[in-house]
């Protein structure tokens, strides 16, 4: 997020996010962990926004974001299907302004009491 | 004896008549047959398989072609049968396509519902700082302060992602289950669907099936030919869908971590606020 975008929400708290843009609608935090990633391609087939593609040597193919595409809501269905834990969505989908998301904390796997 | 009975004043009554019966049902039996109800668990127990089918549900978007056979689709709409509801009104019914021909008909008609959408609403297709693009935008914020919702920057996405070909609305999968409302049913019967359709999605998960929510399934609701054609009539209206397969690779072995939440805590006059 833009320190411009972010006044600007503050400013007038009806301001409509910009869908396409990433600075005021989208976070694309996904990290990739090539170390883990063996191109396997199933989180590029999971991924419902489409955002991922293989590159590399056919012999060592590993995955990485497409550079124009936003998108990500942060599903994680990339990690879940990955048998490495090499690729993770890190930081929670959220808007700048009115829509901006409330009383949410930090991600955690579930806990037992 | 005061007018009204309570449990424990029944129990006594029982106990009482039982120690009139010679060779009757001992006291330990009886309390073990009132406790089978109670579940004894320690703190940090290890998931129960209603815990663990929730942990490891994904929304599926990729399916496998094979369809699901019959008897599976019969048994967890069978479990949704059993949710809870206002006034039990079960204000719900089910259409279930399984008819790859009508899947792609519906599709096309959400595409065209989308198309039009896109062509009214979608700014972005017009260049930065031209007129077009600020009349369109003019129209949208409109839209956007009536229906916020509706409106949202996601659906937005989706729309013009499901207008240019880039996402399935239905995913693909091969059996559809369209949820109707019964818009007469008792208090907020959009709130009963939401149930009946956990139901469905938990017990297709306990079974190895994956599952998706489209509510995008309302766009049909633009097309009354389309919803005579599938069978919907008043009192009913298309209020979800829930797209069924197998899914491709395994989502399951991992729980995914989610946001955390607030949670105001009230208890003893004090107020906690905790995640």
């Amino acid at each position: 997020m833009t320190s411009e975008s972010a006044a600007k929400a503050v400013v007038d708290p009806d301001h409509l996010p910009i869908w396409d843009d990433p600075a005021e609608a989208m976070y694309r935090q996904v990290t990739i962990d090539l170390d883990k990633c063996d191109g396997c391609r199933l989180c590029v087939v999971v991924c419902p926004a489409n955002l991922l593609e293989l590159f590399g040597p056919k012999d060592d193919l590993k995955v990485r974001l497409k550079g124009d595409v936003t998108g990500c809501m942060s599903c994680n269905n990339c990690f879940a299907v990955c048998a490495g834990q090499g690729v993770f969505a890190t930081e929670p989908y959220d808007f700048v302004g009115y829509y901006a998301q409330k009383r949410i904390g930090a991600f955690a796997q579930p806990r037992k009491f | 004896m005061s007018d009204t009975l309570d449990i424990e004043d029944l129990e006594a009554l029982e106990d009482l008549e039982c120690e009139e019966q010679a060779g009757g049902e001992t006291k330990a039996d009886r309390t073990a047959r009132r406790r089978t109800a109670i579940h004894d668990i320690e703190p940090g127990a290890d998931w129960n398989d209603v815990e663990h089918a929730i942990l490891t549900r994904r929304s599926i978007r990729k399916f496998k072609g094979r369809q699901v056979p019959e008897f599976m689709i019969r048994r967890i709409l069978e479990m949704g049968r059993f949710a809870p509801s206002q006034g039990n009104c079960q204000p719900w019914s089910f259409i279930v396509v399984r008819d790859k021909a009508m899947i792609a008909e519906m599709e096309q008609a959400c595409v065209a519902v989308c198309k039009g959408m896109t062509a009214s609403v979608d700014y972005t297709n017009y260049a930065p700082d031209s007129a077009e693009r600020a009349a369109i935008l003019e129209n949208t914020q409109k839209l956007n302060r009536a229906s916020p919702n509706s409106f949202h920057p996601v659906p937005m996405t989706a729309i013009k992602s499901i207008a240019n070909g880039r996402f399935a609305v239905f995913h693909k999968a091969p059996t559809v289950i369209l949820i109707l409302k019964d818009k007469r049913g008792v208090g907020v019967p959009d709130v009963d669907v939401g149930v009946v359709g956990t139901n469905i999605v938990l017990a297709a998960q306990s079974l190895g099936l994956g599952t998706c929510w489209i509510g995008f399934c309302r766009l049909l609701s633009n097309n009354p030919a389309m919803l005579e054609k599938l069978g919907v009539a008043p009192p009913f209206e298309l209020a979800e869908a829930i797209c069924v397969g197998y899914p491709i690779g395994n989502p399951t072995q991992q729980t995914v971590a989610r946001q955390t939440h607030q949670i105001i805590w009230w208890e003893d006059g004090q107020q906690q606020v905790l995640h």
